[in-house]
């Protein structure tokens, strides 16, 4: 109980932290709420060329299209992770980390939770102001369940994330999440429904967690009637959680080890 | 301890090093480490054995490339040996990562480690919780941390607003928060003045008078802050009396 407790309060610390590091920046939470606000007024527009029943009946397009391009916002914060890292290496704190009793997969597990929050809360808020401002219909009473969504799908990516940071500490590579994020994005049906696909690449839209995600949001907050029934997607959502959080962290050990023995583990 | 039962532990005798022996806070055994493949491959320590006990402080010195930072960092677990091993009070990276740490406190050289837009107070509550320091006396911990080297005046002053010697005394009141049993210092006079010198001494002196023990390592040629027990060079790859 008490190493449960150990840990946990590191979790916190390591999001205090990093809550701490974001709100010394006090431009920077105004900046991407104007960024997003920008995104949501391109794309407001660029919806009414497609026929509003393009998703479904009584489904509206642009509310497709904001949750599609919010649950990307939580994809690249938890994919970005491997950067975070990168950082801690040029600044020394990684060899801190390395060195503490918490050690590098729970200190690198615990960075993923700061960008994931805040990601959830910043989509949430750019939501909302689609919502009051381009009439999105929002249903309120989804919203807590819609975030449970959010939460499970960031520790998907969190996931993810992760096996990046593990290739970045024993080949110095971080380049991967830009080919990922480009690759889901088109996969997992974030600008248009994944049925469109011709047939003999359409599975690929099934192995990653970024199709459940997203059809449970768009059915949970703005009603996008789902791919399959939302039950299995929220199994099939769990069960990449499930299968992808022990292994990215057997992944990121043996890449510790690796570098550790290589001798490159504070290499950047 | 008879030579039968030295030879069963594996005790490695060192001209004019103190023999290894299993008593030792500290030991490496047979510690060797190589960087860079086939032609690049270049060997850095050749089989170190040394022994460190409770209660002492050992000074290593050696040139520019020597392999002072090597040997630290393999002590605090950081790299891997390719053969041989460290034990610090009984324990290795490989039995428990935790457990190991828990009792080693490791200061790198230079002035890296910070974050710039941290408080020097964030710094020692973070470092502290992440050495698992108990929660009902963390906030203690913190602010003894802060008087022993000085830092109650800056508690609140982010890291990029010190001068590098309170940046210094910052990174060592980070390396000792979780009152370690084992100091590997890497060059840790850098930038200190000379009430930061004795700070630094009242820390190593606290270590050894609860029974830990201290390694500083450091080029030859700088004045000693500290009384040390044990004074070593390190040549060759391998460690010789000084």
């Amino acid at each position: 109980m008490r190493l449960v407790l150990d840990y946990l309060q590191a979790v916190i610390a390591t999001v205090k932290r990093d809550a701490r590091l974001y709100l010394s920046y006090r431009l920077r939470f105004v900046a991407q709420l104007l960024g997003g606000l920008l995104t949501l007024t391109v794309f407001f527009y660029v919806a009414k060329l497609v026929r509003p029943d393009a998703v479904g009946r009584h489904a509206s397009y642009y509310a497709f299209l904001v949750v599609g391009i919010l649950v990307l916002t939580l994809v690249e914060s938890a994919l970005n992770l491997s950067a975070l890292v990168r950082m801690e290496l040029v600044a020394g704190n990684f060899e801190r980390i390395l060195v503490s009793p918490f050690g590098p997969i729970g200190g690198v597990m615990a960075m993923a939770v700061f960008p994931i929050v805040y990601a959830i809360l910043l989509s949430g808020i750019t939501l909302l102001l689609a919502a009051v401002i381009y009439g999105v219909p929002i249903h309120i009473g989804s919203v807590p369940a819609a975030v449970a969504i959010a939460a499970l799908g960031g520790a998907a990516f969190a996931a993810l994330g992760v096996v990046f940071v593990a290739a970045l500490i024993a080949f110095k590579s971080s380049t991967g999440p830009v080919w990922v994020i480009a690759g889901l994005g088109l996969l997992g049906g974030i600008y248009f429904p994944a049925a469109l696909f011709p047939g003999w690449i359409r599975w690929a839209s099934d192995v990653q967690p970024l199709t459940p995600t997203v059809d449970l949001l768009r059915h949970l907050l703005v009603g996008t009637p789902s791919g399959e029934s939302p039950w299995l997607e929220f199994v099939k959502l769990i069960g990449f959680v499930v299968a992808l959080m022990p292994l990215s962290g057997v992944v990121l050990s043996q890449a510790v080890k690796l570098s550790r023995r290589h001798g490159t583990i504070m290499e950047y | 301890m008879q030579q039968a039962e030295r030879d069963d532990l594996g005790v490695l005798p060192v001209e004019g090093v103190s023999q290894l022996t299993s008593d030792h806070l500290v030991s490496f055994r047979g510690v060797s480490r190589s960087f860079g493949r086939r032609r690049a491959r270049r060997v850095v320590l050749r089989g170190v054995n040394l022994g460190v006990d409770a209660g002492t402080a050992t000074w290593i010195g050696g040139g520019n490339g020597a392999g002072k930072t090597t040997l630290l960092r393999i002590a605090a677990g950081i790299l891997a040996p390719d053969s041989g091993r460290v034990t610090i009070d009984g324990t290795t990276t490989d039995q428990s990562w935790r457990e190991f740490h828990r009792r080693v406190g490791f200061l790198s050289a230079g002035d890296r480690g910070l974050y710039a837009r941290l408080s020097v107070r964030g710094h020692l509550e973070y470092w502290a919780t992440l050495a698992f320091v108990p929660r009902r006396i963390r906030n203690q911990v913190v602010d003894d941390g802060l008087a022993k080297f000085g830092l109650t005046e800056l508690t609140d002053r982010r890291a990029d607003r010190l001068s590098q010697g309170q940046r210094q005394r910052l990174r060592l009141a980070l390396t000792v928060v979780h009152d370690p049993k084992v100091l590997l210092l890497d060059e840790p006079r850098n930038s200190l003045d000379a009430e930061g010198l004795a700070m630094l001494g009242a820390a190593v002196g606290e270590v050894l008078a609860r029974h830990g023990a201290v390694i500083w390592c450091s080029p030859p040629g700088e004045p000693e802050a500290v009384e040390f027990d044990q004074k070593l060079m390190l040549v060759e790859g391998k460690v010789h009396p000084a």
